[in-house]
């Protein structure tokens, strides 16, 4: 099994670039790597400037290094679709049209969202054998968060469902005299089947997530992001969530001794006040800070990659 | 005289007999256990689908995928959720007052 890697961090921080440098360095350092876009904004494309699709695809200047983007709003129409298709091979067409509005209502709103996108995340986590590294850029903190919750609330709620129905099934059996089958036996095992379906689904992205997953946060140096961070390492920690450590990113640079002119001053202001920043960060969280990455002027995924240097490459499971 | 005589006879017994039984005890008991049936089922579809009474769910989206195979009987079941008073409006039924 792959080892599964997600950034992190509050919207605008720099998870895209940092996890996307990172990908490329694993790649170059000769893991076959993947990297996984599920920001709707989809900005992976932008950076390595080559058009990634739902498909991963190769990345041209990377020798073993494959890109892909996540749609969630393809996903949720794709279901959408799917669902009403079953409808009409299950039911009249009076019945049609008023659970048609039932499921488009469903489909609707940042939950569908959020649950197509894990759908997706299982997706790639269950196709990923050809892979060494795959790295996820996550969406923002609050809504990836919750949705990494996802799969252990839903394990035990799926799990009450089929209790109540299996119960009422085997009631049915009892209550059916001789040897009758009862048309809503028939059609149990149809429920019951998907939803054993949903919770392996799900029981698979908790155990991978938990045995083969890790995460990272990207900070920036400021209040908002120290915060925010400590509170993400709180959060994932309580979910049982393997967190690796905190990467900050756009540190301002130390201007020469020699420099007395107002940006040198302005400079050395701000410097004062990330220390600052980055000294609450250590104390207030719970995790080790992997990389400094300073806010670089020219080519920055080399940059920013060389700055990562230090963070390990987990272990590959199959490598030894 | 006539009428079932022999093996005959004893066949019509039987039938009487397992009809009285059937009457006295399987139907009756069969009914309560139906009804308990039922009333989970109900549970089920209530956990599936909250949306209905306005509760929001976190799961819709995954409730949805069942939503072709429970159709037939959802518009029952609307009914007997709205329509129930109490608990003891239903579970009254069984003893047929």
């Amino acid at each position: 099994m792959p080892a599964f890697t997600f950034f992190g961090g509050k919207g605008g921080v720099g998870k895209t670039t940092v996890s996307t440098a990172y990908a490329m360095q694993l790649a170059r350092g000769g893991a076959r790597t993947l990297i996984v876009s599920t920001d709707p904004a989809h900005s992976v494309g932008d950076l390595i400037d080559q058009p990634v699709g739902p498909d991963p695809v190769a990345v041209t200047d990377v020798d073993g290094l494959r890109a892909q983007e996540i749609d969630p709003r393809r996903t949720v129409e794709e279901h959408r679709l799917q669902t009403k298709r079953e409808l009409r091979d299950q039911v009249s067409a009076g019945l049609v049209r008023e659970i048609d509005a039932q499921i488009d209502m469903a489909h609707e709103g940042p939950g569908a969202h959020e649950a197509a996108l894990m759908d997706e995340l299982i997706a790639v986590m269950r196709g990923a054998e050809a892979y060494e590294q795959v790295i996820f850029d996550t969406a923002p903190t609050g809504g990836t968060l919750r949705l990494l919750a996802l799969p252990e609330l839903l394990e035990a709620w799926i799990g009450r469902l089929r209790e109540k129905r299996e119960a009422a099934m085997r009631l049915y059996d009892r209550a059916a005299i001789g040897k009758k089958q009862s048309r809503r036996q028939r059609e149990g095992d149809v429920i019951l089947e998907r939803l054993r379906e949903r919770r392996d689904r799900f029981r698979f992205a908790r155990e991978t997530l938990q045995s083969a997953g890790r995460f990272i946060l990207v900070a920036n140096p400021d209040a908002l992001s120290v915060r925010e961070s400590t509170r993400a390492v709180e959060q994932l920690t309580s979910y049982d969530l393997p967190v690796a450590g905190v990467v900050v990113n756009r540190i301002t640079p130390t201007p020469p001794a020699d420099e007395h002119g107002e940006a040198a001053a302005f400079l050395r202001e701000r410097v004062a006040v990330e220390t600052a920043q980055l000294r609450a960060l250590e104390t207030a969280i719970d995790a080790p800070i992997l990389a400094r990455v300073p806010t670089v002027a020219g080519a920055v995924l080399e940059d920013v990659g060389d700055a990562l240097g230090a963070i390990d490459a987990p272990p590959d499971e199959d490598a030894h | 005289m006539t009428g079932p005589r022999g093996p005959a006879l004893r066949e019509t017994l039987r039938e009487w007999l397992h009809g009285l039984y059937h009457g006295m005890i399987e139907h009756p008991a069969s009914e309560k256990i139906e009804q308990e049936a039922e009333d989970l089922e109900d549970m089920f579809i209530m956990a599936c689908f909250p949306d209905a009474f306005g509760i929001s769910s976190p799961t819709a989206y995954y409730t949805a995928e069942l939503l072709p195979y429970v159709a037939e009987d959802l518009a029952a079941w609307e009914r007997r959720m709205w329509n129930r008073e109490s608990v003891l409006e239903r579970k009254g039924h069984q003893y047929h007052f």
